[in-house]
């Protein structure tokens, strides 16, 4: 009896053991891989980019949100910088920091790397949209530039990232954004998210939690300096000013149709018809081309027929066919002209 | 004008426009393509189903609606099941007379008559064509009767709204409603089961089904289960409740099954899968009359001859393996003989002994062996000398008492036969199963993991029942 206690403790422990071992995030493998990286590199990468991005918004660098943003202590950042501009990546005029001519290009070759990156996660893995950003930081120094160009290829070349940032191209070109800050917009009129700012993760993965996504049409119904109301997916949110500055939009041009006032498919009862009208840009890849195949594109008209046991998925009749789609899906379906339909009279 | 500026230009003017014309191109071109060609069906093509339609959506109505959904569902499957049962055992027993009973001894005679050396006839003959006529006689018949049936669910359309009804308990999971469908499909056969997610045409839910489908208990488990729970569950009680309470043991086991392939799923879909490409459509084709001819030959030829030929393949070698380990003797014992003693105290310090080991790890061409495995090499580790057909040669014995006193003298205790009912519901797929994973995933990675989490499992779970058990002692 003494000896299955023991063995009893000696296998749980070993479970445990087991478990602080390969659990990942905070698992020892974790922890070994962290260790083991080129530490060095990496923060001339990423400050190289953080210089970049300043620059791009036209930003002062601030050497403090520098230290913040790679989390280091001040002293490093000094050695950081000193070093950055002993091997020529950065210049110093008037006690101003700026990119040389090579610091750029290495700096959009790593946001080339990066983008390209949060792209493919969003569109050829399952990983949530709060996940691509820091899968794409962990990832971005260990895959060449090369191998991110045939990545790029076997993407098709895009030239935005999931975010709505352009994509540097492999001369590393790219175009300035114009649009708005969320915040600059008044009521009323029907603008398009072509940006949503990733970093910091805590104000993104609220965005995201919101449901708003780029390529997506809102209108903002009530604006104060305390609160901003704005209807989205025919939901309403209310965020406050300082992470409407995350949100950059633009104005619809005269060849885009004005969603706003469609219904989403979800909210189709059994027993009504609609027409489809668009294919949210949240879904994606493989999902979207399914999607496309039953033939659900813009103007087919879709007849919600029956609810399975749990209410979801529900099941459609398009183009003759049942199909049965996910709540999630049909979230990301816009319809119009809703209209009851008895199919059996 | 100077061709190679000319050429930069077009090159430039390329470059700009790529951003002009935006993201959006390769979608509205491909919507395009899609309503044209919407609009040229709408035109030439002429629908004419109204009829059909109703009762479609009749039939729909009845089998996804609350009241009448499940219990169809229930019904369907379990008649299904009890058919394969019940309908596998004549044919089952036919096919063992003849190929065990009759021709075995026949054929090791006209062997024998020839002068054939005796290691011959007892690698080919007892070892390969026993184990071979063996996987035959069991595997057959419940394939036979099993697939037809379900494929004849499948052909009239009511499997996919299984998955449908479904689903929503597998999305839970991270899994997809068809892994329903592989799932009851592994309860005829996990090999079958593992072809079956080819319907599955998302990447990651894909895997999910395949990895986990070992978790259905297959035809070559039950009796393995029915055999131990008669013999040492139901003894635990009175004789009159010892029927009930051996039968609920297996129903246990096979929902415990259930219960872990979800739990599975969710474990993978979490962590190894996690980011797996992953995209959910399901289609509920029109209900049509069943063709039952080309039922039959599809899923004869494709499901039953198929996995059945793949079992062969195996079988054959397995049974020499198994014959050899049982002659070869090294010094005064045989290999099986040194690996049991081997391996039995760490079979014992979890539950199980060395044979069961040894059992599991040759007979792995197919589960329908591993009793008569067992039953050998603990004949052959006891020296009981009546019963068996000798050292390397499979058998089974018609009597559950005779079987039971036997295991009984091998030393099996409660505890052994219900690690053995938990370790055969988890321990690595046959080799069929698992040649089958690698050509559908062809992934040497999937294969390992499909192969060694499963075993892994029954190992832990063995080893914590068995401590718990002699605590309570």
């Amino acid at each position: 009896m003494n000896e299955s206690m023991q063995a009893l403790i000696i296998g749980l422990s070993a479970l445990v053991a087991m478990f602080l071992l390969i659990w990942p995030k905070g698992g020892i493998l974790g922890l070994f891989k962290r260790i083991t990286r080129d530490k060095k590199r990496e923060l001339i990468e990423d400050s190289l980019k953080y210089i970049y991005n300043c620059e791009y918004n036209k930003n002062c660098l601030c050497v403090d949100e520098l230290k913040n943003n790679l989390s280091i202590s001040s002293d490093k950042v000094k050695n950081l910088l000193h070093s950055l501009e002993e091997t020529d990546l950065i210049k110093t005029e008037n006690s101003k920091y700026s990119l040389t001519s090579e610091g750029r290009s290495y700096a959009l070759r790593i946001i080339r790397i990066h983008r390209l990156l949060e792209r493919h996660f969003a569109d050829q893995t399952s990983y949530k949209d709060t996940e691509w950003h820091d899968k794409a930081e962990n990832a971005e120094h260990s895959v060449s530039f090369e191998e991110a160009n045939r990545l790029a290829a076997k993407m098709g070349n895009p030239i935005f990232d999931p975010h709505g940032d352009p994509i540097p191209n492999e001369k590393g070109q790219i175009p300035l954004i114009e649009g708005k800050s969320l915040k600059d917009i008044s009521a009323g009129i029907i603008v398009k998210i072509i940006h949503i700012e990733d970093e910091p993760t805590n104000i993104y993965s609220q965005l995201v939690a919101l449901g708003i996504s780029p390529g997506m049409q809102i209108t903002i119904t009530e604006k104060s300096d305390k609160r901003i109301k704005f209807i989205a997916n025919n939901d309403e949110c209310v965020i406050a000013p300082a992470f409407a500055e995350n949100i950059t939009v633009a104005e619809l041009n005269e060849t885009e149709q004005d969603y706003t006032g469609f219904s989403l498919l979800a909210d189709l009862k059994p027993g009504y018809l609609a027409t489809v009208r668009s294919i949210s840009k949240a879904c994606r890849g493989q999902q979207r081309r399914r999607l496309l195949d039953f033939g659900i594109v813009p103007g087919t008209k879709i007849y919600s027929d029956l609810e399975s046991l749990g209410g979801d998925p529900a099941a459609y009749i398009v183009r003759g066919t049942k199909v049965a789609l996910r709540k999630k899906q049909a979230r990301e379906i816009y319809i119009s002209d809703i209209e009851k339909e008895d199919l059996n009279g | 004008m100077d061709i190679k500026n000319s050429k930069e230009n077009i090159l430039n003017t390329a470059e700009k426009l790529r951003w002009e014309v935006g993201e959006d191109f390769h979608d509205n071109v491909m919507e395009t393509i899609y309503t044209d060609a919407a609009r040229i069906a709408d035109i030439v093509v002429i629908k004419d189903n109204k009829k059909a339609f109703h009762l479609d959506r009749f039939i729909d109505r009845l089998v996804t609606s609350k009241w009448t959904g499940f219990p169809i569902m229930f019904l369907l499957l379990a008649l299904v099941f009890w058919l394969t049962v019940i309908g596998a055992n004549y044919p089952s027993g036919l096919l063992a007379n003849i190929f065990v009973d009759f021709l075995y001894p026949v054929i090791r005679q006209y062997a024998v008559s020839f002068g054939t050396p005796l290691w011959i006839t007892g690698l080919l003959i007892d070892g390969g064509y026993l184990a071979l006529a063996w996987v035959v006689s069991v595997m057959l018949p419940p394939m036979a009767i099993f697939f037809p049936m379900f494929t004849i669910l499948e052909d009239f359309g009511y499997l996919p709204r299984v998955s449908f009804n479904m689903d929503s308990l597998y999305r839970k999971v991270g899994a997809h409603g068809k892994q329903a469908l592989t799932m009851s499909m592994g309860f005829g056969c996990n090999a079958a089961g593992v072809i079956a997610a080819r319907v599955i045409d998302s990447p990651r839910e894909k895997l999910i089904a395949i990895i986990t489908n070992n978790f259905s208990l297959c035809n070559g488990r039950w009796p393995t289960q029915i055999l131990i729970a008669t013999i040492f569950v139901g003894t635990l009680v009175p004789a009159e409740y010892s029927g009930l309470l051996s039968a609920s043991a297996v129903i246990f086991v096979a929902l415990l099954g259930i219960g872990l392939s979800l739990l599975v799923s969710l474990f993978l879909s979490r962590t190894m899968l996690k980011g797996e490409p992953s995209a959910f459509s399901l289609e509920l084709p029109p209900y049509r009359p069943p063709k039952i001819l080309q039922t039959l030959y599809t899923s004869l030829v494709d499901r039953t001859l198929f996995v059945l030929w793949r079992a062969m393949v195996f079988a054959f070698p397995a049974g020499m393996v198994i014959w050899l380990v049982s002659n070869i003797n090294v010094g005064n014992n045989t290999v099986a003989e040194i690996f049991i003693d081997w391996a039995d105290p760490f079979g014992l310090f979890i539950g199980l002994n060395g044979v069961i080991l040894l059992a599991y790890i040759i007979a792995i061409p197919a589960n329908e062996i591993v009793i008569p495995t067992i039953l050998m090499l603990t004949i052959m580790v006891t020296g009981i000398h009546n019963v068996g057909e000798g050292s390397g040669v499979l058998f089974e014995l018609s009597d559950v008492n005779e079987t039971a006193n036997i295991l009984k003298a091998g030393g099996w205790t409660a505890l052994t036969g219900i690690n053995l009912m938990l370790f055969s519901l988890m321990h690595n797929p046959c080799s069929t199963t698992i040649y089958t994973i690698y050509k559908e995933t062809k992934s040497l990675k999937w294969t390992l993991v499909s192969t060694i989490l499963p075993i892994a499992m029954g190992l832990t779970v063995c080893f914590f029942i068995a401590q718990i058990w002699r605590l309570l002692e």
